[in-house]
């Protein structure tokens, strides 16, 4: 029993983690289901994010502009992968890799060092909660009343008369089009909002782990992709309610799973594998089952 | 004398220019639509039919020559800046709707076509209220339906629904791009009836792509055949009455061989 009592243990650290990397999960669902456009960015933007957040707070700057600074340093990182795509016709998963890793060099030149300790520091947690702010449940309530207000706002936007036109850029790009939409800014506005998303968890994260790594967003991608499908197989996609409350139900869960491998022995070496392993299952799930039932809609992805 | 609806001067569309597969997409196209005309547009493959309803989109821009919507000059607009003019059905039925979004929410695009888009909640009651009667009048259920994903209509309720998308807005210019070419017979005829009741009800200035002769008879007031990104031969209405299959094909290739030996 000494198992359960240690994952048990584990959880409300576990459910804190998994609120901040929601912002990341938002961040993949946005550009992947929502524009068509499968992106990498948040892969760079989240390390991004907790970089230019850290150096900030090291510099005395007030963590709650910090983190606003991140929003946008992740924003225009977004924009340059989607404009890299449109604008030269590069696939785009691989303008996503090029920003990505021309962000470890910029992320290692903003910090000067590869990483920088915010113990002694001042941050949007200590501000609200004072000493109290190392508390797991602290943590869980900031950041999920954070992430509850994020999920109505973009349910809200995808219901409105500007987010329902950039859904139809994903949906079909040559239809919005002869509708009126400008398929380049709704797709660069898009994939800049999610890399925002995704620099807001780098910069959440930071402040709750104490320190700045270059290295911090290492595998983030995948484990958003894997938390993203757990979720979807939770909340189905049938609705724009259903999809955005996909990314948090699925990290919730997640890393819960992750945390209770762990405590069973799994060593943490093998995890990436494991992790890796499940997506490909999931996402090949569809081509193994030859007569899958009801009516496939077809999915193309971009060029 | 009232503007014209269309006017597209000197149309010129070359690919692979300079180089020995140099293409003329379009070649000096020059055409004009009256208010409330019902063009039909026929070719072979390769003529510039596509190319014509491309430049008129604004999806694909000339090389040369000026186009005109209304007596505004649309030259340099881009696709989606015309589409407050035009409304486009297009051939394949899975382009001109959004499959993963639903019926009310495609409705919705097409009403918002080139009007600005605001924060506002898009599929509000009366939006419903309205699509649902917009619907009716198609008389295949879709009213019932509005919050089903378009991905699983049928091609004629897809297509059906376009044309309800294209017409709702009132768009000074409809292009259908062989608009029935990818359903079956009797799919077809009721979307090509359900096309001519709309256009004529609301008096659209309309250019259609075919590749069925007897629809360019049976329908519109005028048949243009294209050839090598020109216009080959126009017909009016007068003329088009009383005129047979047969009639056109003579037509076509009587001054395609006139042309030919000029060239020689």
């Amino acid at each position: 029993m000494d198992v359960f009592n240690s994952f048990y243990g584990l959880i409300p650290v576990t459910i804190a983690q998994s609120l901040i990397v929601s912002f990341v999960v938002l961040g993949v669902m946005l550009p992947f289901r929502i524009l068509n456009f499968p992106d990498l960015t948040s892969e760079g933007a989240f390390p991004l994010g907790g970089c230019v957040c850290g150096t900030l707070i090291a510099a005395g700057v007030n963590p709650f502009l910090a983190c606003f600074v991140a929003l946008v340093c992740g924003f225009a990182a977004g924009c340059t992968t989607a404009f890299i795509h449109l604008r030269f016709k590069i696939n785009t998963l691989l303008a996503g890799i090029l920003v990505m890793t021309m962000l470890y060099s910029i992320n290692l030149r903003i910090m000067g060092r590869t990483n920088i300790p915010l113990f002694t520091y001042d941050t949007v947690f200590t501000i609200v909660a004072g000493a109290s702010a190392n508390f797991p449940w602290v943590k869980i309530l900031i950041v999920g009343l954070l992430i509850a207000i994020v999920v109505a706002a973009m349910l809200y936007f995808f219901m409105s008369e500007k987010g329902t036109s950039m859904r139809a850029v994903g949906a079909s790009p040559d239809m919005a089009e002869a509708q009126g939409i400008n398929v380049g800014t709704a797709t660069i506005i898009g994939v800049g909002a999610a890399s925002a998303l995704s620099a807001t968890g780098g910069s959440i994260m930071v402040q709750t782990q104490g320190f700045a790594d270059v290295n911090m967003g290492f595998g983030i991608l995948i484990n958003g992709l894997a938390a993203l499908i757990i979720g979807e197989a939770i909340t189905g996609r049938q609705t724009i309610l259903r999809q955005v409350l996909a990314p948090v139900v699925g990290s919730l869960v997640y890393y819960q799973l992750i945390s209770f491998c762990l405590t069973l022995g799994l060593a943490p070496a093998d995890l990436k594998f494991a992790t890796g392993a499940f997506v490909l299952l999931m996402l090949a799930l569809p081509n193994l089952r030859k007569s899958g039932g009801g009516v496939a809609i077809r999915e193309k992805v971009r060029e | 004398m009232t503007t014209d609806m269309l006017s597209v001067k000197g149309g010129t569309k070359i690919f692979y220019r300079g180089t020995q597969d140099e293409r003329r997409a379009l070649d000096g196209l020059t055409i004009t639509l009256k208010p409330a005309d019902f063009c039909v547009v026929i070719g072979s493959n390769g003529a510039g039919k596509s190319s014509f309803l491309n430049a008129v989109s604004g999806k694909m821009p000339l090389d040369s020559g000026r186009i005109c919507i209304d007596g505004q000059d649309v030259t340099k607009l881009n696709a989606h800046r015309r589409a407050q003019f035009i409304a486009r059905v297009f051939q394949d039925p899975m382009i001109g709707t959004a499959p993963t979004m639903t019926i009310g929410e495609n409705m919705l695009l097409a009403e918002l076509r080139g009007k600005p888009r605001g924060f506002s909640y898009g599929l509000t009651a009366a939006r419903r209220a309205k699509y649902s009667k917009q619907l009716a009048e198609l008389n295949l259920g879709l009213e019932k339906r509005l919050d089903m994903a378009v991905g699983l209509l049928s091609g004629g309720q897809r297509q059906s629904l376009s044309l309800v998308m294209a017409v709702s807005t009132q768009p000074k210019l409809l292009l259908l791009d062989e608009h029935t070419a990818a359903l079956d017979p009797r799919t077809a005829r009721l979307v090509m009836d359900t096309t001519v009741r709309a256009v004529e009800e609301l008096q659209l200035t309309t250019l259609m792509v075919t590749h069925n002769m007897e629809h360019a008879i049976k329908y519109g007031n005028k048949i243009v055949m294209m050839d090598a990104g020109k216009v080959l031969v126009e017909i009016g209405q007068e003329e088009k009455r009383g005129i047979t299959v047969s009639d056109l094909i003579d037509r076509f290739h009587t001054k395609s061989d006139a042309i030919a030996l000029q060239g020689s």
